[in-house]
């Protein structure tokens, strides 16, 4: 059930990724250590919170005050960072999948993690990743 | 039971002052401690203010979150402060002084954190727009927000103890403490420019960015804006009118928190979300402990040592009081520093016999209180709170950075209390 997926890793540029996840309108992206391993995934959702300043996550009725020109700058928050900037402070559990897992194993790891993407491994290497909308896609599928 | 009221009381507040442990279990522990060994009882912790817990104290304060809890959905506070920076044109210095005035304003009426919490995002908005660091910006408004609380009997938890355990009234603060304030404000305005030299330059390009912020957009609901008016209004008529309508502030918060709860339709969880429970049981077992030093007569020993070392001079209790409160507000927090010196303080006011001097003793305790709770970087609730905003927003304040600028201002605040309780209480009375 895996898919091939882009990957990314911890040095690359911001800009790049986002550019990735938004042309491929993708829910996240793998994130691999400098050796090719599997590190963290970066879901979208995280990385438009790091683009929302933290005072509009504060007070979030400040971001009405704001115009429309001025919001248009939060993507200079991503200038000269690297992708290990966008992933949260603290460190969260990978959600990475064997390749023979079954779905309900596949999903479990996808509900307890609320992460919309998984990395697929064999032998310690990604072979893919499965996405939420994949494994709906293969639960509806008439058997 | 006395040295097991005494060691259960000092063992509590180093860790309360140390936070070895978290505050809240260290003031409950001491209270269940000494209920289980018997050195006070449920009559003496429940049922006496003097001896146990203050309902009048925890009560006035949940009104009052209850009533912030709505009020900060209203949007009014950040249409003022953003009014009010593009007032300042974009010019840091302007826009520092009237952030900071009206923290110090909003701090009067409403508690210090909440003030702080709603300040600081807006501060960082506009920083962030001017470009320009925020942390002496941030540093300055939480200074004004202690400075300001001490005006009001609701400004400050410390003000709502003395005002419970003394009996002075919200008009007493508004009379005696309001234009200590006032004066206070006018020194640290002056001050600002000195002691946050150098953070004043802004790109003239960006000041454009601040001046295209619309305040209007921040109120949504103009009839919850104007219910929330309206009930407040009511609720400044009870404190003011005391005298006349003979309700406790407790009760007027209360009434005031239901009505504006009733009218406002906002969901039972966002009003709520606003009652810090933490902060009320944190109360409730520093009162018991310090109730049960009152029972066994601890602490009117320790006024009548005071009483001693101050050999009967008020003036030199008042002093002293001042001083001594500013110094160890800095080092604990002073929310149990003033619970602990309110019933030493109602001791000796009693063996005074000139009433303006009786009353200068609690605004000594007042006024040193509130304002040492700006000497360091865990001096006040509001002080670490700020901290914690300014982290998160990528722009750290270490502990001595806050503390070098702290000391000063503490210094400063009450290099000019002291002369006015002098001059009001011992030279024009």
């Amino acid at each position: 059930m895996a898919e091939d997926y882009p990957v990314v890793n911890l040095d690359t540029d911001a800009r790049e990724a986002v550019e990735l996840l938004a042309s491929r309108r993708l829910p996240g992206l793998i994130v691999v250590d400098e050796k090719g391993k599997p590190h963290s995934v970066l879901p979208a959702s995280q990385v438009v919170r790091f683009l929302v300043p933290s005072y509009v996550q504060d007070d979030p009725s400040l971001a009405r005050v704001i115009d429309e020109s001025l919001a248009d700058q939060v993507a200079d928050k991503l200038s000269g960072v690297t992708v290990r900037k966008l992933l949260p402070s603290e460190p969260l559990e990978l959600p990475v999948v064997n390749h023979d897992d079954t779905v309900l194993e596949v999903a479990a790891i996808m509900a307890r993690l609320r992460c919309p993407l998984v990395a697929v491994v064999k032998d310690k290497e990604i072979v893919g990743a499965i996405t939420a909308s994949r494994l709906l896609e293969l639960v509806v599928a008439p058997h | 039971m006395t040295v097991v009221a005494v060691v259960v009381f000092v063992v509590a507040y180093v860790l309360i002052a140390t936070e070895w442990t978290h505050k809240l279990l260290a003031a409950l522990g001491g209270a269940a401690v000494l209920l289980a060994l018997g050195v006070t009882d449920s009559e003496h912790a429940f049922y006496s203010p003097d001896t146990g817990i203050d309902w009048n104290v925890v009560f006035l304060l949940l009104g009052m979150m209850i009533i912030v809890g709505v009020l900060r959905r209203t949007g009014v506070f950040e249409y003022v402060a953003i009014w009010a920076a593009k007032r300042a044109k974009g010019s840091p210095l302007r826009v520092m002084i009237l952030l900071t005035l009206i923290t110090a304003t909003a701090s009067a009426f409403l508690d210090n954190v909440t003030t702080v919490l709603l300040i600081a995002p807006v501060t960082l908005l506009v920083c962030d727009r001017l470009g320009i660091d925020p942390v002496p910006f941030l540093i300055a408004e939480v200074m004004a927000s202690n400075i300001g609380g001490a005006a009001t009997l609701i400004g400050d938890p410390p003000n709502i103890i003395i005002a419970s355990r003394s009996g002075l009234t919200f008009n007493d603060f508004l009379a005696h403490m309001t234009p200590l304030v006032v004066i206070e404000l006018i020194v640290f305005t002056l001050v600002l420019p000195w002691l946050f030299k150098g953070s004043f330059t802004a790109d003239p390009d960006r000041v454009d960015n601040v001046l295209r912020l619309n305040e209007r957009e921040a109120i949504q609901d103009t009839r919850l804006l104007l219910k929330s008016g309206a009930v407040l209004l009511l609720v400044f008529t009870g404190f003011v009118g005391h005298a006349v309508f003979h309700v406790e502030p407790s009760v007027v918060a209360l009434l005031g928190a239901g009505l504006l709860v009733l009218t406002s339709g906002v969901p039972t969880k966002d009003y709520m979300g606003s009652v810090e429970w933490q902060t009320l049981l944190f109360f409730a077992g520093l009162f018991i402990m310090v109730g049960a030093l009152v029972k066994t007569g601890v602490i009117s020993d320790l006024a009548d040592q005071v009483g001693k070392a101050t050999e009967g001079k008020p003036l030199l209790a008042v002093m002293l009081i001042l001083t001594v409160s500013a110094v160890l507000s800095g080092i604990v927090d002073n929310i149990p520093y003033v619970a602990t010196m309110s019933p030493v303080v109602l001791e000796l006011a009693k063996n005074v016999s000139d009433p303006s001097h009786a009353q200068a003793l609690w605004w000594a305790l007042a006024a040193g209180a509130d304002f040492g709770g700006n000497a360091t970087a865990i001096g006040a609730s509001a002080n670490v709170v700020v901290i914690g905003i300014a982290l998160r927003a990528g722009n750290p304040i270490s502990f001595w950075d806050f503390t070098r600028k702290g000391v000063v201002i503490t210094a400063i605040t009450i290099l000019v209390a002291a002369p006015y309780l002098w001059l009001r209480y011992f030279i024009l009375s």
